[in-house]
């Protein structure tokens, strides 16, 4: 039995590599990284339940439906101006369905020394600096991962940047990948690249919306390159539809003096799953991997991070904070590497879970490998619930339930947000704890 | 003001454990009480009980404010008519500054109430105005709710929180515990600024010090769930001589 399950697994995206020939032809670059993402597929088995890092999730939901290719579809896009970051208003890429949309594009804000632009239209002039840094970073955080190779199965278009010595890019830059609604299940992949050079300041919101409630299966890839001496910040949003399929790869390098910072907000998807891996390139540097997820009804999300310290002195942080309700899964699985020679890290690891209801679940397994012996490494894991006493203080004070409720739970939430830079996307998480809030009084907690 | 009628209470999750056996208690407009009586008699449960603490059961008997049942209000509604509860133990609520937490629980009363609610700078100038009283600087306000503060900090914020919100009928629930000579005196003093004519204050104590500074009108002595003894001033002085151990002994006679 296993046998035959197994095969099924194997074949279900080696399948979706038919969808590859309408890619072909507008770039001879991208056509062999598509070939060579397909050779991997081919060759690289697909994840069960037996391996260590998916015995938490079943990836059935995926598996079970079939897909066709965002872009053969011809779908409509309705106004989605009401997703504009007001402080992004001329830094902004947009792409739907994977596909990137010049009318809902802007650049005019960024300073003209920093190259930015589509990776489709960068592979046709034949960018070199494109070509230079293109996979490098996710090739080496991500070996054998079939999902990294079937995005790039599937490696189309995305987002390239490019912050030029000694400049600070002052403007966030808003990357806005919508997925339309659709009556057909579609799969859809993005490439984020961001190259930070030496004393260079950036700041990125990577935001990920659905419009509908459809099926789809987002593949999204970001790599991201912090040399000597530069700033990274780097927000990430999922709000994908409540029926998507989000797999998602992120592979960071941090060299020098250089600092990367990132926040990511889960909010949307059936099922999640989210892989930070981050890279230290050389001695002295800092890196923060916090995380924010907010989940209820019958979603699952899976957060698998590494953070890797391969070089001596680096002060690295993750706060990983979940609110769960409803029948919602959440799984952390934080690794914590600490190579032989890595002397005088200082890492800071917290997975701390709110669970609203009776039915929601939590795995939690922070986990560190230390081959070094002058480390400081604190790690912990928390399960609490909302605490009777403490809704009965504030509704003695007069706020109702939901406001009580709100209260305690974006207070919760906050100390991973608060750090966030850009006000607006400070608002929208108020907003989003406000909505997941509002939805929360049918399930009555009584501790 | 306040109706207290042969009340029985348990624990939700224990029915089969009475804390509360038959208290009778009645509080009027202008008053001040104080209830005293040893640990475990259950003068915290019943100023929980007033405020609508869900863990507890009423079993028998009623509780009237202004002549009407509030045993089916939630908490936030006892609060919208003017109940108040300083808590023996504040809830830190990091996160939530004061100020957010007071004005929208203060615009919040003053909404169900029928009065004006106030903007950010009107309610500004309100809360300010009680900081003097109990002797906290500005910055409190800003801070988060108890979150890092001192024993004696919380039970000011207590007070500070009372004369925010205004309330008709306030039960302090330990407020006088745990403080030096200082600080009982600014929270005795806020207490007594505090009180008028038109609304009505409950000490639950287990001391007599705070009296020297507070003057009941009525002092009541609480043991094994019950009113043991009523009395004036003289009874808490008395108490304070004798201990509780006198009034057991009594009681059980009774």
């Amino acid at each position: 039995m296993g046998k035959v399950k197994q095969q099924k697994e194997r074949t279900f995206l080696q399948d979706l590599l038919n969808f590859q020939g309408s890619l072909n032809g507008k770039s001879k670059f991208l056509d062999e990284v598509r070939l060579k993402g397909a050779e991997e597929v081919r060759n690289i088995s697909f994840p069960t339940k037996k391996l260590e890092d998916w015995k938490f999730i079943s990836l059935r939901d995926l598996y079970k439906d079939s897909y066709e290719l965002a872009s053969d579809l011809d779908l409509e896009v309705p106004d989605i101006s009401e997703h504009y970051l007001p402080e992004s208003k001329g830094a902004r890429l947009t792409f739907v369905n994977g596909s990137f949309s010049a009318e809902h594009s802007s650049t005019e804000d960024i300073p003209e020394e920093v190259l930015i632009g589509n990776i489709a239209k960068l592979a046709e002039e034949d960018n070199e600096l494109l070509k230079k840094h293109l996979n490098k970073y996710v090739e080496n955080n991500f070996e054998k991962d079939v999902f990294s190779s079937f995005n790039k199965a599937f490696l189309k278009d995305g987002v390239f940047v490019y912050v030029p010595e000694g400049l600070s890019v002052d403007v966030p830059l808003h990357l806005l990948f919508v997925q339309t609604d659709a009556d057909t299940n579609y799969f859809t992949t993005s490439r984020s690249v961001v190259v930070a050079d030496k004393e260079s300041e950036v700041t990125i919101v990577e935001d990920h919306i659905g419009l509908g409630d459809n099926k789809y299966f987002n593949l999204p890839v970001v790599e991201i390159n912090a040399e000597e001496e530069s700033y990274v910040k780097h927000t990430k949003i999922q709000r994908d539809s409540r029926e998507a399929i989000h797999i998602a790869r992120t592979a960071v390098f941090v060299h020098h003096h250089a600092n990367y910072e990132s926040y990511t907000i889960t909010r949307g998807a059936k099922l999640s799953r989210n892989e930070p891996r981050i890279s230290q390139r050389d001695e002295e540097v800092e890196f923060t991997v916090d995380g924010l997820v907010l989940i209820d009804g019958d979603q699952v999300s899976d957060t698998h991070s590494v953070m890797d310290h391969r070089f001596s002195h680096c002060e690295s942080h993750q706060l990983h904070k979940c609110v769960i309700n409803g029948n919602a899964h959440s799984v952390f699985n934080g690794k914590i590497f600490v190579q032989k020679d890595a002397q005088k890290i200082d890492s800071f690891q917290e997975n701390r879970n709110l669970l609203l209801s009776r039915k929601g679940l939590v795995n939690t397994k922070p986990q560190l490998e230390i081959f070094a012996d002058d480390v400081v490494c604190t790690h912990g894991a928390t399960v609490g619930q909302l605490e009777q006493d403490e809704l009965f203080y504030l509704m003695s004070r007069g706020l109702n339930e939901q406001q009580a409720r709100e209260m305690l739970i974006y207070a919760f939430a906050l100390e991973t947000i608060e750090n966030i830079t850009v006000d607006s996307v400070q608002d929208l998480l108020v907003d989003e704890v406000h909505q997941f809030t509002e939805n929360q009084l049918d399930s009555k907690l009584t501790a | 003001m306040l109706e207290i009628k042969d009340l029985h209470v348990c624990v939700e999750e224990d029915p089969s454990e009475e804390i509360l056996k038959g208290v009778n208690l009645t509080i009027n407009k202008g008053e001040i009480h104080a209830i005293m009586g040893p640990n475990g008699s259950g003068k915290s449960t019943l100023s929980k009980v007033v405020a609508g603490h869900e863990a507890y059961e009423v079993t028998q008997g009623d509780i009237l404010y202004n002549g009407e049942s509030i045993l089916e209000l939630e908490a936030d509604e006892r609060a919208h008519l003017g109940i108040f509860l300083a808590f023996q133990y504040p809830v830190e609520v990091p996160g939530v500054t004061n100020k957010n937490l007071l004005r929208q629980a203060y615009n919040t009363i003053a909404e169900e109430q029928g009065r004006e609610e106030l903007d950010p700078l009107q309610f500004e100038d309100h809360a300010r105005e009680q900081l003097e009283l109990v002797d906290m600087k500005e910055e409190f306000l800003e801070r988060s709710v108890n979150a890092g503060f001192s024993g004696g900090e919380k039970k000011r914020n207590e007070i500070f929180q009372m004369a925010v919100l205004q309330p008709k009928l306030a039960f302090l629930d330990e407020t006088d515990s745990g403080l030096d000579i200082d600080a009982l005196k600014i929270v005795a003093n806020g207490i007594n600024e505090l009180s008028g004519e038109d609304n009505a204050t409950v000490l639950v104590t287990h001391y007599q010090r705070i009296l020297d500074y507070v003057q009941p009108d009525h002092v009541h002595v609480m043991i094994d769930g019950k009113i043991a003894k009523s009395g004036d001033k003289d009874l808490a002085i008395k108490l304070e001589e004798k201990g509780y151990d006198w009034l057991s002994k009594d009681a059980s006679v009774l």
